[in-house]
């Protein structure tokens, strides 16, 4: 009886010769090419020539979803829309007696300015954007925004929106940018303890908190305590809200604490930002 | 016509992973427990139909994920052709038939991929924690395990 074996079937081992010298020199290739990207940024720059068909396309991606958000805002009962209206009313009639009084204040300080011969140092430049997405690339969060280079937004600048500060541009192309939300893990921020104790250096931890991962412990600090920017290195104008304590915890070394942090803005729980550049 | 189809199969999937990596898992708070889609693609592929991915192919493909979702210019492309390099091996030294060794050699080859991803990513300064590559590997190859359902249907003659 004759066995009707394929050839595929009856080949057990692979008896193929390996494409060795190919190999080597893609290997060396791909390890040349991680070389140079480290140094130079090639891939940012070719993202960012990139972004201009890509943002596009992590729009649509992420347009069904969005529709979704947006849909289930349209069926908000209108008895919340009212109770909304008039919390928001309220709250208005005491941010203008507020504003007034920041007027005044304002210029109070810089008649005081003038006459004490301080300079102004830093003057804010700020544009406001829509949050496109708060999207995920291949396990990294990135919020993209709906102004770019077109609007002066520059690589660097801070975000920020009503709660506090919510990272820093990292992508700029013509019509949008990407930010580094504040809690991701390369994200380091110069804050201070707002009763103006303690300078030190926030970092994301990549899991939605900022850290200090050694803090002195002779030196006070309490769960709910609240950071703000320092304006260290020029950066980020002083005082911009950051997040508050919400757990101290012992190090390995008894002369240290780590001290975690939850950001008082989160991607997901808000629309519009403003970015802002400190022009000197 | 075989090749055409896998090739199909192949760009539609890809087009699929793209989508799916710039999306976190539906209920998933923590947005960086997702598979590694573009390791699971090439993993099925590798074991499923190994005529249709060359070693060039998939250097070049990994420079198009790059672009794409990566964070060092031929860090995939490396990743790819280490894939390759594996299953040439174990496929020289070893009978791989049944579906269990199939399964296996895919876990493997995830594994060793996800190695690589977290030696070069740590070797260039980007972090990634240990604790994480690991729930992604799993999330990896359920992926794969997809992946493998979509090759084996729609390429079968």
């Amino acid at each position: 009886m004759e066995r009707n074996l394929s050839k595929d079937s009856l080949k057990l081992f692979n008896r193929d010769s390996f494409p060795l010298v190919s190999f080597v020199i893609l290997l060396i290739l791909c390890l040349v090419m991680m070389g140079v990207d480290y140094r130079q940024q090639i891939l940012k720059k070719i993202k960012s020539k990139f972004s201009i068909v890509l943002s596009p396309i992590t729009y649509l991606i992420n347009l069904p979803a969005d529709i979704f958000i947006d849909s289930k805002d349209v069926f908000v009962t209108k008895t919340l829309l009212k109770e909304k209206i008039e919390i928001l009313q309220q709250r208005n009639y005491i941010l203008s007696i507020v504003a007034q009084e920041n007027e005044l204040l304002k210029s109070e300080n810089k008649i005081l300015r003038n006459t004490l011969g301080i300079k102004k140092y830093f003057n804010l430049v700020s544009v406001n954007a829509e949050i496109i997405l708060p999207n995920v690339r291949n396990g990294y969060s990135i919020i993209t925004i709906n102004k770019g280079l077109k609007n002066n937004i520059q690589i660097g600048s801070a975000v920020i929106n009503n709660a506090g500060l919510v990272g820093q541009i990292i992508n700029t192309s013509k019509n949008y940018s990407e930010i580094m939300p504040i809690t991701s893990e390369d994200y380091a921020v110069p804050a201070i303890m707002d009763n103006n104790k303690e300078n030190v250096i926030l970092y994301g931890n990549g899991n939605g908190g900022l850290e200090i991962p050694l803090f002195p412990e002779s030196s006070s600090i309490s769960v709910n305590d609240n950071f703000v920017t320092s304006g260290a290195g020029g950066l980020y104008p002083k005082g911009i809200n950051i997040g508050r304590v919400v757990e101290i915890k012992s190090t390995t070394s008894p002369r240290f604490n780590s001290i975690m942090i939850t950001p008082v803005s989160q991607p997901t729980t808000f629309t519009q930002v403003t970015v802002i550049n400190i022009k000197e | 016509m075989e090749k055409k189809k896998e090739r199909t199969v192949f760009i539609i999937l890809f087009l699929i992973s793209i989508i799916f990596s710039n999306i976190g898992i539906l209920g998933m708070e923590n947005s960086s427990m997702m598979p590694n889609y573009f390791i699971a693609l090439i993993t099925a592929f590798t074991l499923n139909k190994n005529s249709f991915l060359n070693i060039y192919r998939l250097v070049i493909i990994g420079l198009i994920v790059d672009i794409f979702v990566g964070e060092l210019l031929g860090q995939y492309g490396l990743i790819f052709i280490c894939i390759y390099l594996v299953h040439f091996i174990i496929q020289k030294i070893l009978v791989i038939k049944s579906t269990q060794q199939i399964f296996s050699l895919g876990f493997f080859l995830i594994i060793s991929s996800f190695l690589v991803l977290w030696t070069t990513s740590v070797s260039h300064g980007l972090f990634i924690s240990f604790n994480l590559i690991f729930i992604q590997s799993i999330l990896t190859f359920i992926a794969y395990l997809i992946f493998n359902i979509f090759i084996k249907k729609f390429t079968k003659n």
